[in-house]
C-alpha cells in the first residue's frame, strides 16, 4: 500500500507523509511535476496524491500524461483553488477524486483508503476495537469469541466497519446493501443497526445515531 | 445627489439650488420689467388724458373770448343764460369762469375766481392748479387783446372727473399687471421645472440604485448638457466596480495563497499532538496552536467565501440544478466533528429539496449557518438542520436551542464584522456571507425565535420563481 505524494510545499509534504505513514501507508514524496512524471513512467503506486499547483509540469499535466500512458492508477488531486472549472478540469483529465486545502486529515485518509479499496482487492480482515470481521469467511469475532450475524446484519455491519469514523446516511446504507435486490426501508435499517448494537455490546465498538440522518461507527472507550 | 446628513447637523452649509437660482434670476427681473412697464403705461395713459382735460377747458376759454365785445370803450361779455348754463353744466365737475381787465376788475363771471393776470404772452393759454371755494381746481387762463384792451379770461374745473379717470386707469393697470405677473410666474415655474426634469431623473436613477448596482447610466437617455456629468458619473462607477473587483480578486488570491502553508502547519501540529499526547505541557501547547490554526483556516475560508459571495462578482452562469439535502449531506461529517467538540446534539431533517444555484456558494451558506449555530450554542444543547420544499419555495432552516438573539441585534447581525458576543471567537463575517449568498440566489433570510421563545431559527427561503431570474 504505497502512496506517491507529489507536493511542492515541503512543510505540507513532510506533514502529509508522516500522517499517512502513521495510518499504515508507505509514502514516497516528490516535490515537482517533472520529477513526478519521470518517476511515474517506471513506478506504480497504489494511489497518487497530486498537488495541482506544482513547479515544472502542473498536476493537470501529470494526470494527463499518466492517463495517456494508459495507467489506471487512482489519482487524488489536492488544490488550493476550489472553483468549478478547476474541479471539472481535473476530473475530466482522469483524476478520481478531488480535495481542497485545507483539508482535515481523517478526510484525506478516508479518501485515500476508499481509492485503495476501489482499485485493489478488499482486505479480508476488518478490525476495530475488539471486533473483527473476516470478509472472506464471513466470520465475526469479539475478543476472539465467535458472534453470529444474519446476512443483512452482516452487510450493514461490514459497510459501517469500512466507513468507520465516518457519518453514513441511512440511504447510503440502503444503497450499499441494494445487491439484495429487495426493498429495504429506512425503518428496516434502524432495526438491523439496533440488533447489531446488541450483539456488539462491550466489543469496544459503538454505533452512534446521527439524529435524522444516519449512523457513525467508531471505536468506543468502553 | 443624496443629501449628506452631516451637512444638516453640524454646520449650516449654504446650498446652491439651481432651481432657486433660476427662479430668482427669472422672476425678479420679470417683476422689475413689469413694474417699469406698468409705470410707463400709467404715464402714457394718464398724461394724454390730462392734456385732453386741459384742452377741453382751454377750448371753453377760447369759446368765451368770442363772446366778449367792446362797445364804446366798455368791455362786456354777451353770454345768454343758456350759454352760461351750458358752460357751467357738467355731469361730475363744477365749472367756474371769470373775465377780468388789466386792473383785475371782474367784468363777468365768478368774483372769487383766483387771480389770472400773471400771464405775459397774449393768446397763449396756460393751465395750472388752484383753489376755488376751498376745492382743488384746474385753471385755464388766457390773455387776449380785444381792440387793444387786454382782457384776462379764466376757466376753472374741479378735479372730480380727472380723479375718477385717474382712479380707473390706476386700477385697470394694477389688475392687468397683477394678472400678467401671475401668468409670468406660473410660466417660469413650469418652464424651470420642465427644464430641470432631466436632472431630477438622473437623481432618481442614482437614488433607486442599491449598493451593488454599478452598471453605467444610459448616456443616450440624457440631455446634451447632462451628458458630460453622466459620463463622469459612469467613469466613477466603472472605477468603483474595477476597485471592487480588484479587491475581491486580491482577497481570493490571498485566501488561496495561504491555504497550502496552513494545511502544512496543521498537519505538522496534528503529528506533534499524536506523538506528545502523553506530555501534558506539550499537549496543551499544541492544542492552543491547533485552535489558532483552525481559526486561521476558518478566517481564510471566510475571506474567500466573502469574495465569492460579493454580488458584483456573482456569475449566474455557474448555476446548476442542485439538491439542497445532498449539499447538506456532503458536509455532515465536518459538522458532526465540530458539534462533537462541544457535545452538541446535531440532528437533521432533510427532505428532498431542489434549488438552482452555485454549488460552492450554497455550501458556504450552509457551512456558515451551521457553524454559527454550533459556535453560539452552549455545550450539550441541540442544533437541527432541516430542508424541505414548499409549493413556491425551497426552505433551509437551522434551529438552535441557544440563548436566542435579542430583537435589537436581529437587523445588525447580518452586517459585516457585527458580533453579538465578543467572548466567542468569530470573524463577524459569517452571516454577512450568508446574506450575500442568499441574495445572489434571489432568496432571503429570516430570523425567528424557537419554540417557547427559546433558541433561534434561521430560515433561508429560495423562491422557485426567482431561480429563473438570477
Amino acid at each position: 500500500m504505497n502512496v506517491l505524494l507529489v507536493e511542492d510545499d515541503l512543510v505540507l509534504a513532510d506533514g502529509l507523509s508522516r500522517m499517512l505513514k502513521s495510518h499504515g501507508l508507505s509514502v514516497n514524496t516528490v516535490n515537482n511535476g517533472t520529477d513526478a512524471d519521470a518517476l511515474l513512467q517506471r513506478y506504480t503506486a497504489t494511489v497518487l496524491v497530486l498537488d495541482i499547483g506544482l513547479p515544472g509540469l502542473d498536476g493537470f499535466e501529470v494526470v494527463r500524461r499518466l492517463r495517456a500512458r494508459g495507467s489506471n492508477m487512482p489519482v487524488l488531486l489536492l488544490t488550493a483553488r476550489d472553483t468549478i472549472p478547476d474541479r471539472v478540469h481535473g476530473l475530466e483529465l482522469g483524476a478520481d477524486d478531488y480535495l481542497v486545502k485545507p483539508f482535515a486529515t481523517p478526510e484525506l485518509v478516508a479518501r485515500i483508503k476508499a481509492l485503495i479499496r476501489r482499485s485493489s482487492p478488499q482486505p479480508t480482515q476488518l478490525t476495530i476495537g475488539g471486533l473483527s470481521l473476516d470478509t472472506s469467511s464471513k466470520r465475526a469475532t469479539i475478543d476472539g469469541k465467535k458472534v453470529d450475524f444474519s446476512v443483512r446484519e452482516w452487510t450493514v455491519l461490514e459497510y459501517l466497519m469500512q466507513q468507520a469514523s465516518r457519518v453514513v446516511s441511512k440511504q447510503q446504507i440502503i444503497d450499499a446493501v441494494l445487491p439484495w435486490g429487495e426493498d429495504v426501508t429506512l425503518n428496516a435499517v434502524e432495526v438491523y443497526v439496533s440488533r447489531i448494537r446488541t450483539k456488539t455490546a462491550g466489543s469496544g465498538v459503538a454505533i452512534r445515531t446521527i439524529r435524522g440522518f444516519g449512523y457513525m461507527l467508531e471505536k468506543s472507550d468502553a | 445627489m443624496r443629501r449628506s446628513p452631516a451637512s444638516n447637523t453640524t454646520h449650516k452649509v449654504v446650498r446652491h439650488s439651481i432651481k432657486f437660482n433660476l427662479l430668482k434670476w427669472l422672476i425678479a427681473p420679470l417683476l422689475a420689467v413689469n413694474l417699469i412697464g406698468a409705470g410707463l403705461t400709467y404715464w402714457l395713459a394718464w398724461l394724454p388724458a390730462q392734456d385732453a382735460f386741459d384742452q377741453s377747458i382751454t377750448d371753453a376759454a377760447w369759446a368765451l373770448t368770442s363772446q366778449i365785445k367792446r362797445v364804446r370803450g366798455k368791455t362786456s361779455l354777451e353770454l345768454t343764460k343758456q350759454a352760461e348754463q351750458m358752460l357751467r353744466s357738467d355731469h361730475f365737475d363744477t365749472m367756474y369762469f371769470v373775465v377780468r381787465d388789466a386792473n383785475g376788475e371782474t367784468l363777468a363771471g365768478d368774483h372769487n375766481f383766483p387771480p389770472v393776470n400773471q400771464i405775459d404772452e397774449p393768446n397763449e393759454p396756460v393751465t395750472y392748479d388752484g383753489v376755488m371755494n376751498g376745492e382743488q381746481v384746474r385753471i385755464a387762463a388766457l390773455y387776449v387783446s380785444i381792440e387793444r384792451t387786454p382782457i384776462y379770461i379764466g376757466i376753472a374745473e374741479t378735479f372730480r372727473k380727472r380723479n375718477q379717470t385717474h382712479y380707473v386707469i390706476l386700477i385697470s393697470l394694477l389688475l392687468l399687471d397683477g394678472v400678467l405677473t401671475a401668468f409670468s410666474i406660473v410660466i417660469v415655474l413650469v418652464a424651470v421645472n420642465k427644464g430641470l426634469h432631466p436632472l431630477r431623473e438622473l437623481q432618481q436613477n442614482l437614488d433607486q440604485r442599491n449598493r451593488d448596482n454599478l452598471t453605467p447610466i444610459d448616456v443616450e437617455q440624457t440631455t446634451e448638457e447632462l451628458t458630460p456629468v453622466v459620463k463622469a458619473i459612469n467613469s466613477l462607477l466603472e472605477n468603483i466596480r474595477k476597485g471592487a473587483t480588484a479587491q475581491q480578486n486580491f482577497l481570493a488570491n490571498v485566501a488561496h495563497q495561504i491555504r497550502t502553508p496552513l494545511t502544512g502547519l496543521r498537519l505538522q501540529l496534528e503529528w506533534l499532538q499524536q506523538r506528545h499526547a502523553n506530555e501534558p505541557e506539550t499537549a496543551h501547547s499544541t492544542e492552543l496552536m491547533t485552535s489558532s490554526v483552525e481559526r486561521m483556516v476558518r478566517q481564510s475560508n471566510q475571506l474567500l467565501a466573502l469574495a465569492r459571495a460579493e454580488p458584483s462578482r456573482f456569475k449566474p452562469t455557474h448555476l446548476e440544478e442542485l439538491s439542497l439535502d445532498k449539499l447538506v449531506e456532503e458536509s455532515v461529517q465536518h459538522f458532526i466533528e465540530q458539534a462533537d467538540k462541544k457535545q452538541i446534539d446535531l440532528g437533521f431533517d432533510l427532505q428532498p429539496a431542489r434549488v438552482r444555484g452555485d454549488r460552492f456558494m450554497l455550501r458556504d451558506l450552509i457551512d456558515n449557518l451551521v457553524d454559527n449555530a454550533i459556535r453560539y450554542s452552549p455545550p450539550q444543547s441541540t442544533v437541527t438542520v432541516s430542508c424541505r420544499e414548499q409549493e413556491d419555495a425551497t426552505l433551509l432552516s437551522i434551529e438552535d436551542s441557544g440563548p436566542g438573539i435579542a430583537p435589537e441585534h436581529r437587523e445588525l447581525i447580518f452586517d459585516r464584522f457585527y458580533r453579538v458576543n465578543d467572548k466567542i471567537s468569530g470573524s463577524g463575517l459569517g452571516l454577512a456571507i450568508v446574506r450575500d449568498i442568499a441574495k445572489d440566489h434571489g432568496g432571503e433570510i429570516t430570523l425567528t425565535s424557537g419554540e417557547e421563545d427559546c433558541g433561534t431559527i434561521f430560515t433561508v427561503r429560495f423562491p422557485h420563481g426567482a431561480k429563473e431570474d438570477v
